[in-house]
């Protein structure tokens, strides 16, 4: 029986050569020490493809039209326990999704993983913040409800503080001046095509350049950490090595550029990777279940008793549209797209080659007011909410 | 080899300018009618039409009055969307606004134990004549363009100023 | 009345086998005022200190046991020292304004507050059980635990954790004093509007407080060193300190302005107070102070770099101008009289050069909002800047300039300090808690309203 097995796998491997690709794949060499931090991309992304895959089966019942989308959902909602289960978990796994990007984020801005030679690994990760964050807001706008229509009014109304062009882009959006049809329309389109045929390349790509490079991990594995420490000798440089991937060949910062101990990707990183995974799917599926996903009272335009309240990963935005005053209100723009350019900056900002975060303050220091203003701004803003 | 004349193209030279040449005009080709498609909604005026609110006979004298009012939406759509009017007389003129806030596009509402208009997005203030009083709201409350037939009131699904 | 003998006539009462028929009334509100306000502000001055070092010093040392560096531990030690120093002082003075000042002159407001933060309050009883404790053994066990660092670290977190619960809990009685809402749910009394905003800003402020002050004890240590391994930990320390004050620091615009835009919307007649009424000169001198505290420390960086040819020094003294330009926009006050009830009463609603009293370039919106924003962004720029010139320092090489910058610092820091406790007390005037519970109201017991019920 394990001879015909053995048999048909290599006829199988003749045809596609698939051993030297699970190979490459499987036995990657990855840092040993801090490997647990290492888990939050591939979560991202596992986070992702739940989002694709629910995506995909609420589609097989959503209708993208003002009068029918809150029907249909509310028609889940009534008599379809597993469908409105798949659509708690498409919402649940949203937010804990942006929750574990912004970590994946700060992990490898505190690493400095963005260095030489991984700049475009950075940027391919900046791009995919950003899609990532415009997929939560258009899939923000179609159940239809009052939160989803409030949602759509306000967030379509930010392009329209842009200097000289506003109302236009304001106007493209939303298919005229106000929110209607042609914007349930196309914010659908951009939700369910036009990102996700950007955002999955751009995973690709962002992968692959991982692959090219490695897991550069954190700087506690390079020799370069025991330079400034005191009474502490730097060790010697590890031994060449035929392994799979490829840390780079030719030493580029010399300190910094092979791990001193690495492991196989496969079972070691894996089985990290599994587990932090396999249980935030279960804490989705936890709040799927016992919270689900809201629904409102259908979009009512003429209401003068609701009051729309953010997405709490808007909340910040929120808090600034709150503080500034109404002269300096396209502040509110230029802040975040200013936040977005100085990320994809970074890596040509920090050219220096020290990994060890503690003996970089002075990029350290501003990346940490940038996530305390944030944190302090939510924290903020949910304070209002709570009050109003 | 035999002397080539220079000015004429080499077989990789013509291969090369019309495998370009191709990709333009497939692109060209596809890209005018797509543009041309995402931006023609700027380019549509929505139709004016004349709805009728009601009798505002009974609207007390500095007390804004909310109705509703329904419009046709964009496009296809054949059902009304619904829009808030708030009625304030005041020494015997009216004035007609729309509950839209001119910061974000909220909906404000009549506040009696303030004598204000609010809006509960970013605390908004408008005091009775519209003008934008407290917060970040840029500009006053935008008002309906409006005629009173007697005692009824019509709007148009217009401003009179954009905002 | 002798003022001493009516505070001591209830005590007299009791002597004589009397309970005294109400608290001390008239004139010696105003006395009672003065004292508790003084003793506050005290309390606050000390208190700040010893929960700041609460949470820095665990963070020092964590930062030591990461980078390997010993000058790190042995400022964590210090800062432990300080606290079991001074950790009495400032409980004391607590005890004797609670049991004493405030249940013999404010009574009915006191047992009240008690009586609606029960919760917040027990939390803060043994939140500062624990913060004593903690605070007692981390010290203490510094050198018995030097194998056992994780564990010495660990208590450290713990007493971080106590340090910000203590502050937390007070800042929720604080907080519903000026923003009273449904006293009857716990959940909500403890995210009153102001809860959230006023707990921020102290927090932060307390961890700039300890920076600014350690900052300029270890400039007096260094201007007395001896030996040059002193001089250099203390000179390191000494930056290290501005630096993590001026941090905290440009956190607080943002902070501040949001607290007082709750206050605009749930206590409007307190935010008036302290915008265009009575408060609004000492609120203009605050924001004065803010700034030339940030002068004063942009200044600190630049000359220390200086001292040691490191790079940077240029545009730190650049960044030090724009600093000043930024306090004069920010100084501008806006109504010329002591209160904008003045200016209207007088119909001069209208700018100075139109022969009015209205300084526009002194509006909160824009110009204010402008200088805070930019307050915050130079702030941003001087810090960079100065830890980016760092590694070109030499340790023990400062100038007395630089020291006595750092002094000027936390003098500015105090100030700012006891003026905040002051706008902040007399803003919510005559009231105890907004809108129901009066100075006046709570003297005379009999007469004195209940608090409403939820």
């Amino acid at each position: 029986m394990a001879r015909r097995l053995a048999a048909a796998y290599n006829w199988f491997d003749e045809r596609t050569a698939i051993r030297s690709l699970l190979r490459k794949g499987l036995y990657e060499a990855v840092p040993v020490r801090g490997a647990w931090f290492y888990t939050l991309g591939s979560a991202t992304l596992i986070l992702i493809l739940l989002q694709l895959i629910t995506g995909i089966f609420l589609t097989l019942l959503y209708v993208p039209s003002v009068t029918e989308a809150w029907a249909s959902l509310n028609y889940l909602k009534q008599h379809d326990a597993f469908g409105a289960i798949v659509r708690g978990i498409h919402l649940w796994s949203a937010y804990i999704l942006l929750f574990v990007i912004g970590l994946h984020m700060v992990r490898t801005f505190f690493s400095g993983s963005y260095k030489r030679p991984r700049e475009l690994n950075w940027i391919t990760g900046v791009g995919l913040f950003v899609l990532v964050l415009g997929m939560a807001i258009t899939g923000a706008f179609l159940p239809w409800d009052q939160a989803a229509y409030w949602t759509a009014v306000v967030v379509t109304n930010i392009p329209a503080y842009i200097p000289f062009i506003g109302s236009f882009a304001r106007a493209l959006w939303r298919g005229g001046d106000f929110v209607g049809p042609i914007t349930l329309s196309r914010t659908f389109g951009i939700h369910v095509w036009l990102l996700p045929v950007i955002l999955f390349p751009l995973i690709g790509a962002h992968l692959a350049l991982l692959r090219k490079h490695g897991e550069f991990g954190s700087y506690i594995n390079y020799r370069g950490a025991y330079r400034s420490r005191e009474g502490v000798d730097v060790p010697p440089a590890p031994q060449q090595r035929p392994i799979e991937p490829p840390y780079p060949a030719l030493p580029t910062d010399e300190l910094w550029a092979a791990p001193l101990q690495t492991e196989d990707f496969y079972p070691h990183q894996t089985f990290k990777d599994g587990v932090v995974s396999v249980g935030l799917v279960i804490l989705v599926f936890i709040l799927a279940v016992g919270i689900g996903a809201p629904l409102e009272a259908i979009a009512d335009p003429s209401t003068t008793s609701y009051t729309p309240v953010p997405e709490w990963f808007f909340l910040p935005l929120d808090e600034l549209l709150l503080l500034v005053p109404q002269q300096l209100i396209p502040l509110v723009l230029v802040l975040p797209a200013g936040g977005v350019l100085l990320l994809l900056a970074l890596p040509f900002i920090d050219r220096d080659a020290e990994r060890n975060p503690f003996e970089r303050p002075a990029v350290m220091v501003p990346g940490a007011f940038a996530v305390l203003f944030v944190v302090i701004l939510t924290l903020l803003g949910s304070g209002r909410l709570f009050n109003l | 080899m035999a002397h080539r004349d220079p000015r004429r193209l080499s077989r990789r030279q013509f291969d090369l300018l019309g495998t370009q040449v191709a990709g333009a005009v497939a692109a060209v080709l596809l890209g005018i009618p797509i543009v041309g498609f995402l931006i023609s909604p700027l380019f549509r005026r929505e139709e004016a039409v004349w709805r009728k609110v009601g009798d505002i006979s009974a609207v007390p004298e500095a007390q804004p009055t909310k109705f509703e009012v329904s419009f046709p939406q964009q496009a296809w759509t054949t059902s009304d969307i619904k829009a808030a009017v708030y009625v304030v007389k005041r020494n015997g003129s009216y004035k007609v606004f729309s509950n839209v806030c001119t910061h974000m596009q909220c909906p404000v509402r009549w506040e009696s134990a303030l004598s204000q208009f609010l809006c509960p997005c970013h605390g908004g203030l408008y005091d009775m004549n519209g003008a934008n009083v407290g917060g970040p709201p840029p500009k006053p409350l935008p008002q309906f363009v409006h005629r009173i037939d007697g005692t009824t009131l019509y709007v148009q699904n217009r401003f009179t100023e954009t905002i | 009345m002798n003022p001493l003998l009516a505070i001591i006539g209830p005590a007299l009462h009791l002597l004589q086998g009397q309970l005294p028929a109400s608290a001390p009334q008239g004139s010696n509100i105003v006395a009672a005022q003065a004292a508790i306000g003084s003793l506050f502000s005290l309390h606050i001055l000390i208190a700040g200190l010893v929960s700041g070092a609460g949470e820095l010093g665990p963070a020092i040392e964590f930062l030591g046991y990461v980078r390997q560096r010993r000058r790190y531990d042995r400022l964590a030690h210090g800062l432990g020292r300080f606290i079991t120093l001074y950790f009495s002082v400032s409980s004391t003075i607590a005890i004797l304004l609670i049991t004493v000042l405030l249940v013999g002159f404010w009574g009915h407001f006191w047992t009240t507050i008690v009586t609606i933060g029960w919760w917040p309050l027990l939390i803060e009883a043994w939140t500062f059980v624990l913060q004593v404790s903690l605070a007692y053994i981390w010290y203490y066990s510094w050198d018995a635990l030097r194998a056992y660092k994780g564990l010495h670290m660990a208590i450290g977190g713990l007493l971080a954790i106590a340090s910000f619960l203590q502050v937390y809990m007070i800042d929720v009685i604080a907080s519903y004093m000026l923003t009273p809402t449904n006293p009857q749910n716990p959940i909500r009394l403890v995210l009153n509007p102001t809860s959230y905003p006023l707990t921020v800003h102290r927090t932060v402020g307390n961890l700039a407080y300890i920076g600014f002050v350690f900052g300029a004890f270890c400039a007096i240590r260094y201007l007395r060193a001896r030996t040059p391994e002193d001089k250099a930990f203390y000179d390191w320390a000494g930056s290290f300190g501005v630096l993590w004050g001026i941090s905290m620091t440009l956190l607080q615009p943002v902070v501040g302005y949001s607290y007082a835009k709750e206050i605009q919307l749930h206590a409007y007649a307190s935010w008036y107070k302290m915008m265009f009424g009575t408060l609004s000169p000492v609120f203009l001198w605050q924001i004065t102070l803010l700034g030339l505290m940030l002068i004063t420390a942009t200044l600190y960086f630049g000359r220390r770099l200086r001292t040691d040819g490191a790079p940077g020094a240029g545009l730190l003294r650049a960044l030090s101008v724009a600093m000043v330009l930024t306090t004069l926009l920010a100084a501008q006050p806006y109504h010329l009289a002591f209160t904008y009830a003045d200016v209207s009463a007088a119909g001069l609603d209208r700018p100075f050069w139109e022969g009015g009293l209205i300084n526009p370039l002194g509006s909160m919106i824009p110009w204010k909002v402008l200088a805070l924003m930019f307050y915050t962004l130079i702030a941003i720029g001087a810090v960079v800047w100065y830890l980016r010139g760092l590694p070109g320092v030499i340790w023990g090489t400062a100038r007395r300039g630089e020291e006595r910058l750092l002094l000027l610092m936390a003098v500015l820091t105090m100030l700012m300090m006891v003026t905040m406790g002051f706008i902040r007390e007399n803003s919510r005037a005559p009231f105890l808690i907004s809108g129901e519970m009066t100075i006046q109201g709570q003297q005379n017991t009999q007469n004195s309203q209940p608090t409403p019920a939820p």
